[in-house]
């Protein structure tokens, strides 16, 4: 029998150890909140993408920058179904973001007379850099000085509810099985989005957690079939990134199996340095053409380009001398690159002041619904803080605190341990590596179809019923990769149910809907845990609101129309067919 | 292939590298007081121990540890 933990009266409790989360722990002690708890199943700022975040923030310069602008293309990333009040509050306070984490300490680069220097990189707006790990050992050592008690090691594995309102949160310690029940007036989750434990080495613990938990306490979540970004790209056969921004900066070039640098015909003008999205589809697209592999040549580098990778990322660049692809300062071999296994945010649904639809729950950074959060470390920080605030401020409404319902912390330590019983049970290994089957292929969720995924559901389903119920666990390591395979299975469903639901091509391409529908599809679809199954409706984006506006056409997606213009596909009875 | 090597000579057995691994792969040996790698199968080969680890002692290869499902 383990040792229960119970840690009570808490103010504000933050699930997640990233910038998002520490900036809401540090803005509730600064609003007031005398017991503020983080909580991370690996170590505070030492987990998830943050500090591994590659140099790069994308803040707004009130001087320089033309607002509207920005908002326009943060909107269009997202297929305009962004929530563009948000959108545009995070730009907004993302300058002040800026400067008050330069004033906490963290080491940006600065111009020779001491300001911070924006430099060009992927995007229309240049960017602001910082080095590497300081940014999150800064933020976390700030934290603790303000007196938030971090609590590392510990994964969550479910939310306290009275009624709907969420009244703290249970998990288990990795190193000594301990389980812990953590009682708080209100809780912010903060735990990232997921890339199924595909490439991308430093991404592997974020395994939607945060989704999990909120979806069985009764959540709404949504954007899990869009995201601004659809995946990433990396060196295929390697644990090295990213650090692409960099690469194709110094002018890496993509090479398909023929030898053809092809990204000239898909996008003349930038090429390799087009949108993230863009490369993705296209590398998906000449998958499907049979022309992989595909390599990035960097070879005709010279010395001084290589040296000056080495300044902005190291790391990578003594993993390339490791395995011999750089010597002597030049790269010596191809290097085969890939898109990354599929994004997924199925978010928590939120509104302008960062709270969800249960009452006591908050949420920000890639843990919120994406058309509400953006990708990146500035709109991480901009919306923790506004979550800690908000969240403070609830602590300090009457009437709003309650005690968890009877029962409820019984049943989730046996639900949180059951994987522990199981002698005869399946290796969290092989329900992992069974769901990356299903979800990681290129043609499945980059390059989508309503057949290929109504067959990937059911094999989702397959796993749900008859491998995720017989999971074990020899040890509180194990255990935790347990709950990481059951919670990754349950996002995959929530994705390709959601992405089955948008009949249409937006921010991924359909080939069974080729068109942006601009006029039934601007709609975000929310997510729901049914009395039996999954619930999904469509509501309506309020775009006539917002300051950027649409127009309200159905058009063949640009993507398309161009892999028509090249001949590559054409269209029979409103779909696609490849030549 | 991971964190490959953990330097019994060199490690001093702070065990910075066990609290900051995010994938749970290291354990502290608490009669002789070294790190050692106990869930290889689960490193992310981020180099954040090699990184971190003040005495030098640890040693990383970026190559996938498990079976790497990918795009193609």
């Amino acid at each position: 029998m383990k040792r229960e933990v119970r840690i009570k009266d808490i103010d504000v409790l933050v699930i997640g150890g990233g910038l998002a989360g520490t900036y809401a722990a540090i803005k509730a002690k600064e609003g007031g909140a005398s017991k503020v708890v983080q909580v991370d199943k690996g170590h505070v700022g030492k987990s998830g993408n943050s500090c591994f975040g590659a140099g790069v923030m994308h803040v707004f310069f009130p001087e320089q920058d033309d607002l509207e602008d920005r908002i326009r293309r943060l909107a269009r990333s997202l297929g305009y179904i962004a929530q563009q009040d948000l959108i545009q509050e995070y730009l907004e306070d993302s300058f002040e973001i800026l400067n008050e984490m330069d004033t906490l300490g963290v080491d940006f680069v600065k111009t020779a007379e001491g300001e911070i220097e924006r430099r060009p990189g992927r995007g229309y707006y240049p960017i602001v850099m910082f080095r590497g790990f300081q940014l999150m050992d800064a933020m976390s050592r700030v934290a603790r000085k303000r007196g938030v008690e971090q609590v590392n090691k510990v994964m969550m594995t479910g939310l306290l509810t009275s009624d709907e309102r969420v009244v703290g949160a249970v998990g288990f310690n990795l190193l000594d099985g301990d389980f812990y029940v953590f009682e708080s007036h209100a809780t912010v989750v903060a735990t990232g989005s997921t890339w199924y434990k595909g490439l991308l080495p430093g991404q592997r613990d974020c395994t939607g957690d945060g989704y999990a938990i909120a979806y069985r306490a009764g959540a709404f979540l949504s954007g899990a079939e869009v995201n601004d970004q659809l995946t990433n790209l990396m060196p295929a056969r390697y644990d090295i990134g990213p650090g692409m921004n960099k690469y194709v900066g110094e002018g890496g070039i993509f090479l398909n199996s023929k030898g053809e640098r092809f990204m000239e015909h898909y996008n003349p003008r930038l090429k390799e340095r087009a949108g993230l999205r863009i490369l993705a589809t296209v590398f998906s697209i000449e998958a499907k053409r049979g022309n992989t592999p595909i390599y990035m040549d960097m070879t005709h580098f010279a010395p001084e380009q290589v040296r000056r990778l080495k300044e902005v990322l190291p790391l990578a660049m003594k993993m390339f001398e490791r395995v011999g692809i750089v010597e002597s300062d030049r790269f010596v071999k191809l290097v085969e690159w890939m898109p990354c296994a599929p994004v997924a945010r199925p978010g928590l649904a939120v509104n302008s002041r960062f709270e969800t639809s249960l009452p006591g729950l908050y949420v920000c950074g890639e843990a919120a619904a994406p058309q509400a959060v953006v990708t990146g470390l500035a709109s991480a920080a901009t919306s923790g803080a506004k979550a800690g605030k908000y969240a403070t401020e609830y602590t300090a409404q009457e009437g709003t605190r309650a005690s968890p319902v009877p029962g409820q912390v019984a049943e989730l330590r046996e639900y949180t341990f059951k994987p522990l019983q199981m002698k005869d049970g399946i290796e969290p290994d092989q329900v992992l590596l069974a769901l990356q089957e299903v979800v990681i292929p290129y043609n499945v969720l980059l390059l989508r179809d309503g057949e290929r995924m109504r067959a990937a559901v059911q094999e989702v389903e397959d796993i749900r019923d008859n491998q995720v119920p017989f999971l074990a666990a020899y040890d509180p390591h194990y255990l935790r990769m347990a709950h990481e395979a059951r919670n990754l299975t349950l996002v995959a469903e929530i994705q390709m149910r959601a992405a089955l639901f948008r009949t249409e091509s937006r921010t991924a391409l359909r080939e069974d809907y080729p068109y942006t529908d601009n006029k039934e599809w601007l709609q975000w679809i929310l997510v729901k845990r049914g009395d039996k199954n999954m619930e999904l409706k469509p509501e309506p984006v309020p775009i006539e609101k917002y300051p950027i506006q649409v127009q309200r056409s159905k058009t063949l997606h640009h993507l398309w129309q161009t892999a028509q213009n090249r001949g590559i596909v054409t269209l029979e009875g409103g779909k696609v067919k490849w030549v | 292939m991971g964190v490959r090597r953990i330097d019994v000579r060199l490690c001093n057995g702070c065990g910075i590298c066990i609290d900051h691994c995010p994938m749970d792969v290291l354990r502290l040996d608490h009669t002789r007081m070294k790190a050692y790698i106990k869930y290889i199968r689960d490193c992310q080969s981020c180099f954040l121990c090699e990184t971190e680890c003040p005495q030098g002692a640890i040693y990383c290869l970026p190559l996938h540890e498990r079976r790497m499902v990918t795009a193609w």
